[in-house]
């Protein structure tokens, strides 16, 4: 029977109910060992004039300190452009940057160093919102393009036309286990470093980049992490270089584990987006020419930043087809931590960036958005063309509006939602559906390469190895799974190994929702290899066993953990015994799988190309109730529909999908990233950092996708599935701008993201107000004093 | 004088003295112990990933609760008994729970599992059975950032109940009783390396003690002292844990009073409210979680005297009595007159709160309490209003208004009192009303709301009352 489809429980799950799973933090300290930490800028933007180590290095149980001076190789690096240094040193650019590493016996001596260590700065005036970037010219890298049709003969057929601007706050990962890395120095400068990082290889190369050693001297080791979500693509890779830098340099083993407030503070997020947008339409709602400019705010150092960007200017299509389009996007400079990658990768700055006009059109023409959104919806056969190029295919949207919308009784609800609020003094009520149709691959095309080391034991037990990392998403289990098959063996006498870079080298991020389409392919593509050997072997060995078969591979077949000939099912050898043979038969066990995703390719000079092998799709919708007079807001019910091809683990699927959406509204409501002033960020802990509660899950939470099967080109016709529903969660915050039109006296209401319930009483308050008053454009929301 | 704290760990005696007193249960337990499935990320009691069981002895048993035990010091923790992740199997094998935590994937990275499992636990320590509504309040002390919380909820309603065995069955408690027993009715002095700790059995020598050290520092939940030392730079030399002072738990009423001891928890009084005065368990069930409920105390939230304490304006609406018990003995104080400007509080150095005493309210006043925060639960409030009122014949004959989170202390608002009182029930009523308390109050903007938006919470929740309350003769949508 195989596997591949089941319901199986995650590969951990028995570790993670019952306490017994090991993150970095929970491995036993050695003997020897120091904790590292770090001192980091008390301001946003500044030179450093005088730093002053003595107090501190006679803090008892400080054992060592270190500066930019002391790596024996580049302190700079970047992932894209390298233009981000790992320890400061002339200069800060933002409240949290790392400047010295401090190592000592115990915790409480850091705390005390971080006090006695004497900076002098001479305070910049910082950079703190996109426009003050957009002012004084602060970008990083150039501006972007993607362009298609005769943008200014579409708005000149327009009918109407909607000019506005859309404010997207950041948003914080908020991972459960902070940053954390341990590193135990070997012989001859080598180093074993375990670090919760989604990227081992870039761990790996920035340590040895950082620190002049060669790439073969270090190994990194991911057993898991407690949760990514993008925070730690890139931004892993510094404690664990502080770390390496302290084993290297003392030579004991070195931990670091920040603390959540820290780790909030210095670590970049989501990137906050400014885009000003104008959309032609006809009477019906039909877009005729989209032109936006999107501003990114990067942060200080590049990061992902380019690549974010890019992909936000990638969705801002969305479900919609877009005839005559010109989108522009340009990454700000400004003096925060670099934001990074974040489950959907700049997607959902542009998907909300359409559904935010979606919306406006409706209200403006005062019909449903529904209609208008299945009305721009991507077509089958025509229609069916991407701004940058690509063809859509297996287009599954207008089948998933539909059925959702039928499903859910979108329209009676509708019209209920109409009633209650005409009726209703003290509260207000929003529906709206979104989708989401999301690019599955790396843009970047050499990204799109995995491997895998698949090692079978004399007892039949199989040892998996591959690039992918293990966040809670489950792609171990998903592994496992694919592995049990090629061999028809039980999933428990396979186990997926921590990922480690002495067993995969040059591997990609766990990232953009592909590993298990990257990394099951490469193992898959290793297990076929094996199995053409175990499948000549088998041949060999039941032809010799009996006298009336030749030895035919053609025929040999796997089934429920027995290899036969299909000629004589009733002789078969188990696995184990097979294997076993084949060993004595000196046949090699192991093997290594290679996986480059084929047919994906794109062209930032022409802004088009076929960045996408497929697309995972959706759609959802939203009700929401709103106080009249506190602006709070419940989540009445959602319901989700999804294309996701066909499952490799229903269950592991489902978790996505819940856990995406939430995270999508978490950040579209509540999840609020307060700055004061100076550049320092005030909601630093889940204190003031609000991510939802089991509270606010919908009271109603309907989780569904269809059945299908033609996504022929990834693996077992699976689709990727961690990002998309994220988008999702978007409805939530459609569905505010839904119930707003109820109370804006006919002008498009305005709202930025997060919808939190100030930011929704304050429209409503401004609308009974000022019931005159015109479309106001939005603007940044205050830094506070 | 005893120097030692006696506990237990997972049925384990451990009897400690020297610095690890002063140490939070969870860093003795992760780094002391090597027990490393507690984990850690705020360490300021809003996550539950460290949640842990903790057993008292009550009435014959041991009875258990869960709290965050990056709060818990270990010298709150004198004769318990801890429950930890590592102690919930059964029989070396996964238990009910945990089981359909592994059969609806309820866990994703593990992370917030270990506190998910415990608190989850706890629940069917006492439930025969759960619905969703339950299991969501069980979990309000818990962040999950993987899941989604859809696929816990679902555990938790598919727990085999039938398989289930508490922690009471799973640890005879017959031995500990008797050592707490032995040990609860002497006081603990532990001095290490320049900080000291006092734990008194009795009122008597809590009050000398205090009177002796002017600048002890209280701990009785630590619910806010233990988020001071993790995260404010607090570090008190001395402290007295009232953890063992007995005859203080008590939520009872007498003679038209609610009376509330000065150790009662939170918890209690929610329990208490729950039948007695829903409109005050609306509020508590928003307040804190149950790890949080668990552990803090009414006093606590009294004597931190934080302007957006969310009892204040139920108590102040209330006109609340406080009970001191100081060196002199008793005396009662109006908690209206209790606060003299941010956490200043009239107390002399050697009183404790002891008592407080709510006088119970008339069948035909309307009391509604308000809290608006960014996130509904486990989130501590922009805003908060206490409106109590009569109204009869459609006029007002008297009103009490307090607000909180609009100036340095939690505030009653005369003026607007003064204009209501005598006016009939209508809607202008109560918007003139409101603009009138936004004269009254002086809120500032911070990273829970601006100014603005508080000021306009000030007004508007007079419509609310008005609208939302029989008086309002409007239909209450929710
Ligand atoms: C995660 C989290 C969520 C929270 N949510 C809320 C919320 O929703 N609403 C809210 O109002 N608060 C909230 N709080 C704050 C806190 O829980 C309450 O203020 C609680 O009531 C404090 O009680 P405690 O027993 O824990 O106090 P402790 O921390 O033990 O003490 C608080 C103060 O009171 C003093 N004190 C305590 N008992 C006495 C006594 N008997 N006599 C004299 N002085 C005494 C102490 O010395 C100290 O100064 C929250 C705290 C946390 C950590
Ligand atoms: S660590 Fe977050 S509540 Fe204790
Ligand atoms: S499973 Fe990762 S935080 Fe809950």
């Amino acid at each position: 029977m195989p596997v591949v489809g089941k319901n199986l429980p995650h590969d951990s799950a028995r570790g993670h109910v019952s306490g017994e799973s090991i993150y970095v933090d929970d491995m036993p300290p050695a003997k020897n060992e120091l904790i590292v930490d770090f001192f980091y800028s008390p301001v946003a933007h500044g030179k450093i004039k005088k730093l002053d180590l003595s107090a501190a290095r006679k803090v008892p149980g400080v054992v060592a300190l270190f500066t930019h001076k002391d790596l024996d190789g580049e302190n700079l690096f970047g992932p894209i452009i390298q233009d981000e240094v790992l320890l400061a040193e002339d200069a800060v650019h933002f409240i949290g940057q790392p400047i010295v590493v401090i190592a000592a016996d115990n915790r409480a001596a850091i705390k005390k160093a971080r006090r006695a260590i004497k900076i002098e700065i001479d305070e910049l005036k910082p950079i703190l919102t996109i426009d003050e970037a957009v002012a004084a010219k602060s970008f990083i890298g150039q501006t972007r393009a993607i362009r298609r049709g005769n943008i200014k003969e579409g708005f000149d057929g327009a009918e109407h036309v909607i000019e506005g601007t859309f404010i997207n706050g950041g948003q914080q990962h908020f991972y459960l286990e902070s940053q954390a890395a341990v590193a135990y120095p070997g012989e001859h400068d080598q180093l074993v470093v375990h670090s919760s990082t989604q990227n081992p290889t870039e761990v790996q190369e920035v340590i040895a980049h950082v620190l002049g050693l060669g790439q073969h001297q270090v190994v990194v080791i991911t057993k898991r992490m407690g949760g990514g979500f993008g925070g730690k693509e890139c931004q892993a890779t510094h404690p664990a270089a502080m770390a390496a830098l302290v084993a290297h340099k003392t030579k004991r083993p070195a931990r670091i584990s920040l603390s959540n407030d820290d780790d909030m503070t210095v670590t970049g997020g989501r990137h906050p987006f400014q885009n000003t947008y104008k959309v032609g339409f006809d009477r019906d709602g039909r877009i005729t020419a989209l032109s936006a400019h999107l501003y990114s705010d990067g942060g200080a150092f590049a990061d992902l930043s380019p690549a974010v960007l890019g992909r936000a200017m990638c969705h801002i299509d969305n479900a919609y087809y877009l005839p005559n389009v010109e989108i522009t996007g340009t990454v700000c400079r400004t003096n925060y931590p670099p934001n990074t990658a974040f489950r959907g990768f700049g997607g959902p700055q542009g998907v909300a960036t359409i559904e935010n006009i979606m919306e406006e059109i409706a209200a403006y023409l005062k019909k449903d958005a529904y209609d208008i959104r299945t009305l721009n919806c991507y077509g089958i056969d025509d229609r069916n063309i991407t701004p940058y190029g690509q063809v859509f295919k297996n287009n599954y949207l207008p089948r998933l509006f539909r059925e959702l919308a039928e499903r859910c009784h979108y329209k009676k609800r509708l019209e209920e939602v109409k009633e209650f609020n005409a009726i209703s003094r003290t509260h207000l009520k929003g529906i709206s559906m979104s989708a989401i149709k999301f690019g599955i691959s790396f843009n970047t095309k050499f990204l799109n390469q995995a491997s895998a080391l698949v090692n079978i034991y004399k007892d039949g037990t199989i040892q998996v190895s591959t690039g992918a990392t293990e966040m809670g998403q489950g792609v171990n289990t998903n592994i496992r799974q694919l592995v049990a098959d090629e061999f028809t063996v039980d999933p428990e006498d396979v186990i997926i190994m921590p990922t480690s870079t002495e067993k995969n080298n040059n591997t990609s991020a766990t990232a953009a929702s592909s590993a298990t389409d990257l990394n099951g392919s490469a193992a898959v593509a290793a297990c076929r290899k094996l199995r053409e050997r175990l499948t000549e072997c088998a041949a060999e060995y039941l032809a010799s066993q009996m006298t009336d078969i030749e030895k035919s591979p053609g025929n040999i077949v796997f089934e429920n953990g027995l290899i036969y000939d299909n000629r004589r099912p009733d002789k078969s050898v188990s696995f184990k015994d097979l294997v076993v043979i084949a060993y004595h038969r000196r046949v090699s066990l192991g093997e290594r799988g290679f996986y480059a995703t084929q047919g994906v390719d794109w062209n930032w000079e022409t802004g088009s190309g076929t960045p996408f092998l497929y697309y995972t799709q959706g759609c959802s919708v939203a009700e929401v109730l709103i106080d009249r007079f506190t602006g709070d807001l419940r989540v009445k019910r959602v319901d989700l529909l999804m294309d996701i091809g066909r499952s490799i683990n229903p269950g592991i699927n489902r978790g996505q999908i819940t856990g995406g959406f939430i995270q999508g509204m978490g950040w579209v409501t509540t999840e609020e990233l307060k700055y004061s002033a100076r550049g320092e960020l005030l909601s630093h802990s889940p204190t003031t950092y609000k991510i939802p509660n089991i509270q606010d899950t919908p009271e109603i939470f309907n989780v569904d996708w269809i059945e299908n099967d033609d996504n022929t080109l990834n693996i077992k016709g699976s689709k990727a599935v961690g990002e998309p529903p994220l988008m999702l969660g978007i409805s939530v915050w459609t569905a505010v701008k839904h119930a707003l039109s109820f109370v804006s006296n006919g002008k498009l209401p305005k709202l930025r993201i997060p919808a939190t319930n100030e930011e929704i009483l304050m429209r409503m308050t401004q609308y009974a107000k000022h019931p005159g008053a015109g479309d106001e454009q939005l603007k940044q929301p205050a830094l506070l004093p | 004088m005893r120097d030692y704290l006696l506990f237990y760990v997972n049925g384990q005696e451990h009897r400690v003295g020297g610095q690890d007193v002063f140490s939070p249960l969870s860093t003795y337990l992760r780094y002391g112990q090597g027990c490393t499935g507690t984990k850690v990320v705020c360490a300021e009691g809003d996550c539950g990933a460290c949640t842990v069981l903790i057993g008292r002895a009550a009435g014959g048993t041991v009875e258990y609760m869960p709290v965050n035990s990056c709060i818990q010091f270990l010298y709150q923790l004198d004769c318990t008994h801890v429950v930890t992740i590592e102690g919930l199997k059964v029989e070396g094998k996964l238990n009910p729970v945990q089981e359909a935590m592994v059969d609806f994937h309820g866990a994703q990275c593990g992370y917030c599992t270990p506190g998910i499992v415990v608190a989850l636990c706890s629940l069917f320590d006492c439930k025969t059975q759960a619905d969703e509504q339950d299991v969501k309040d069980a979990l309000t002390g818990n962040l999950c950032r993987c899941t989604g919380y859809e696929p816990i909820i679902r555990a938790g309603m598919n727990v085999a109940l039938e398989r289930v065995r508490s922690t009471g069955e799973l640890y005879p408690p017959q031995e500990m009783i008797a050592r707490f027993g032995e040990h609860q009715g002497r006081p603990a002095l532990i001095a290490s390396e320049g900080k000291t700790c006092f734990i008194p059995a009795t009122v008597e020598e809590a009050v000398d003690f205090k009177e002796k050290n002017p600048g002890t520092v209280i701990v009785s939940g630590g619910t806010d002292v233990c988020v001071n030392i993790n995260k404010r730079g607090l570090d008190p030399d001395v402290i007295m844990s009232l953890s063992n002072i007995a005859g203080l738990s008590d939520v009872k009423v007498e003679n038209s009073h609610l009376v509330v001891g000065g150790r009662a928890s939170l918890a209690a009084l929610a329990d208490w409210a729950r039948e007695e005065m829903p409109e005050l368990y609306k509020i508590m069930w928003l307040f804190g979680s149950p790890q949080i409920r668990n552990a803090g105390t009414l006093a606590g939230n009294i004597a931190n005297g934080s302007p957006i304490a969310d009892t204040l304006p139920w108590l102040f609406v209330m006109e609340a009595v406080v009970e001191m018990t100081g060196p002199a003995g008793k005396r009662l104080i109006d908690i209206n007159s209790l606060y003299k400007g941010y956490k200043q509080l009239d107390m002399a150095p050697g009183e404790i709160i002891t008592r407080i005493l709510i006088p119970l309210p008339e069948n035909n006043e309307t009391i509604r309490l308000f809290k608006v925060s960014k996130r509904q639960n486990l989130d501590i409030s922009a805003f908060a209003a206490a409106i109590r009122m009569t109204i009869e014949a459609g006029k007002i004959h008297s009103a009490k208004l307090a607000y909180g989170g609009v100036g340095p202390v939690v505030l009653r608002l005369p003026k607007t009192e003064a204009f209501l009182e005598g006016k009939e029930a209508a809607l202008t009523t109560f918007g003139n009303a409101g603009k009138l308390a936004r004269e009254e109050i002086t809120p500032i903007s911070d990273v829970r709301g601006s100014k603005d938006f508080r000021l306009q919470l000030a007004e508007n929740i007079m419509l609310k009352f008005f609208l939302e309350t029989a008086c309002g003769r409007e239909p209450v949508c929710r």
